[in-house]
């Protein structure tokens, strides 16, 4: 009798709190929801860390000159070098 | 001679108890889990510790000063007790007359007649243990494991949870293992197996939320005597993580689904972030007020981090407190290994409900991330789904890992993060269910 009763208690627990936990998470969901949509709505021009501006261009050296221009100087003494070397 | 006698009936060689060795051997185990397994040794490593102190045997350093006169039964002090007490000792033996004395003090009801109980025992020299005093401050009351959560609320990042919401619902089904587990327990209880009431079964089935502190809280609150072996159980089994889930994330899972590949999570804007714990909190004070103090303190966490303008206050409570307050966790919880507490069926019970909890609720999880899977345009990995029982960040990694396996270029880590610590407020909500319905 007893037994059957804490059963019951126990069963009456499982489907209030697994009931109560959806319906808390499903709330919480569709606040969530809606919230993120009302900010992306309203702060549009909002950057977020990821598409942030990044402050300096990827492989920029420096001095702030461009890769290309450095590799073309690099090559121009090259040449200029074994110019020399062929003259002697 | 005489004196030599009398040291030697005062060492721990001479009045230690069979229990008490027993105690102490696993208290070592728990350390060696701790040191050489790296079980969780951030509080099994404590908790082994106080157990050994408090099973030093006449020490008695768990013991109130209440039960640490009737420990030790000086014949005068208990008169006088019995006295006040309105019952005579008459019965042959001590331990009979100590069953008498134990039955009157726990059915007092009378604040004038418990406060000269309580003088003439400290009138006689006997006072709390140290670690009795770090359980009813910290642990009793509830405040150690509220703390923690502050410290987890700001080392966690919602972002991945608010670029999917609905990965929540994986967190909600993992909660199913507490309370099929809650079931479970009134189960064994009704077989006469042991003896579980339905607060001791709730506070049993917590262990399967997979959250050390939930689980603490809730059994301080509801079963305060089983409170030892359910938060060895809790911090056991989360260690045991990588090992328990595996094999039940292969069984429910295909390997063409174990290898789908999820779509990049959007970047979340810091406002979002921000009022996402303030969300939470409005959610909980509508509509569920015991949940507050544990989401509570997990939201001001939260806040606390992603406002960043209080950087200090944040670094403190996912560094400092939280340290600090681990170690007097451990030593409080430690403190209730003790023999008589620890040495029961129930205790065997507990742990095999735990594990079963746990096996349950990934076992929810994974299924419900499959049926979301289903439904969604989105592909969903039900790898994720495991997550949802808490345990941060160790399911994230499981999840990641074998994601991993079946797919070399698949990363779920991000992506399993969003159940995971919904599998935190999920297990915080449950656990304000239970108190609500019981306590």
């Amino acid at each position: 009798m007893q037994d059957s009763e804490l059963m019951m208690e126990g069963f009456n627990l499982m489907l209030l709190g697994m009931g109560f936990v959806f319906v808390f998470l499903t709330v919480l969901v569709i606040a969530t929801t809606l919230m993120s949509k009302i900010i992306l709505q309203f702060f549009k021009g909002e950057p977020t860390p990821a598409s942030l501006p990044a402050t300096a261009r990827p492989g920029a050296l420096p001095g702030g000159q461009s890769p290309d221009l450095i590799a073309a100087i690099t090559a121009a003494i090259h040449l200029h070098r074994q110019n020399k070397q062929q003259k002697k | 001679m005489e004196k030599i006698l009398l040291l030697w009936e005062n060492s721990g060689l001479y009045n230690l108890t069979f229990p008490q060795f027993i105690m102490i051997a696993i208290c070592l185990v728990l350390l060696y889990l701790a040191i050489a397994k790296k079980f969780e040794p951030l509080l099994l490593l404590p908790i082994g510790f106080a157990g050994v102190l408090a099973n030093v045997p006449e020490a008695g350093l768990a013991l109130s000063a209440m039960d640490q006169a009737l420990y030790h039964f000086n014949p005068a002090v208990m008169q006088s007790l019995a006295g006040e007490l309105g019952v005579s000792l008459t019965a042959a033996t001590d331990a009979a007359n100590k069953v008498i004395i134990k039955d009157a003090l726990a059915a007092i009801d009378d604040p004038a007649v418990y406060a000269r109980v309580q003088y003439l025992i400290s009138m006689a020299g006997y006072t709390d243990g140290f670690l009795y005093v770090f359980y009813k401050v910290l642990v009793a009351s509830g405040i150690a494991p509220l703390i923690i959560f502050l410290g987890v609320g700001a080392m966690t990042d919602f972002g991945p949870l608010l670029a999917n919401p609905r990965t929540l619902f994986l967190g909600a089904a993992a909660q199913f293992g507490i309370f099929a587990t809650v079931l479970g327990a009134v189960g064994l209880s009704a077989l006469g197996v042991v003896d579980f009431s339905i607060n001791q079964a709730a506070a049993i089935g917590i262990i399967g939320g997979a959250d050390g502190p939930t689980a603490i809280y809730v059994s301080s609150v509801l079963a305060p005597e089983l409170l030892g072996a359910i938060a060895v159980a809790a911090y056991a089994y989360m260690a045991l993580v990588p090992i328990v889930q595996p094999p039940i994330m292969r069984a429910l899972t295909t390997k063409a689904e174990r290898a789908i590949v999820m779509t990049q999570l959007r970047p979340v804007s810091k406002r979002e972030k921000i009022i996402f714990p303030l969300a939470v909190l409005g959610l909980v004070a509508l509509f569920l007020p015991s949940a507050a103090p544990l989401l509570g303190m997990f939201c001001l966490g939260n806040l606390m981090r992603e406002c960043g303008v209080v950087e200090r206050l944040s670094d403190t409570a996912q560094n400092a407190l939280i340290n600090i307050v681990t170690i007097f966790l451990g030593l409080a919880v430690g403190s209730r290994l003790i023999a008589e507490l620890f040495l029961t069926r129930e205790t065997l019970g507990i742990m095999a409900l735990g594990i079963v909890a746990f096996a349950i609720g990934t076992a929810t999880g994974v299924l419900m991330a499959k049926l979301m899977n289903k439904v969604s345009k989105m592909p969903i990995n039900p790898l994720i789904g495991s997550a949802g029982v808490s345990a941060v960040p160790m399911a994230a990694r499981v999840s990641n890992k074998l994601g991993l396996e079946a797919n070399p270029q698949n990363f779920l880590l991000m992506h399993a993060m969003g159940p995971n610590v919904a599998g935190v407020i999920g297990s915080a909500v449950a656990a304000g269910v239970m108190i609500m319905y019981l306590g």
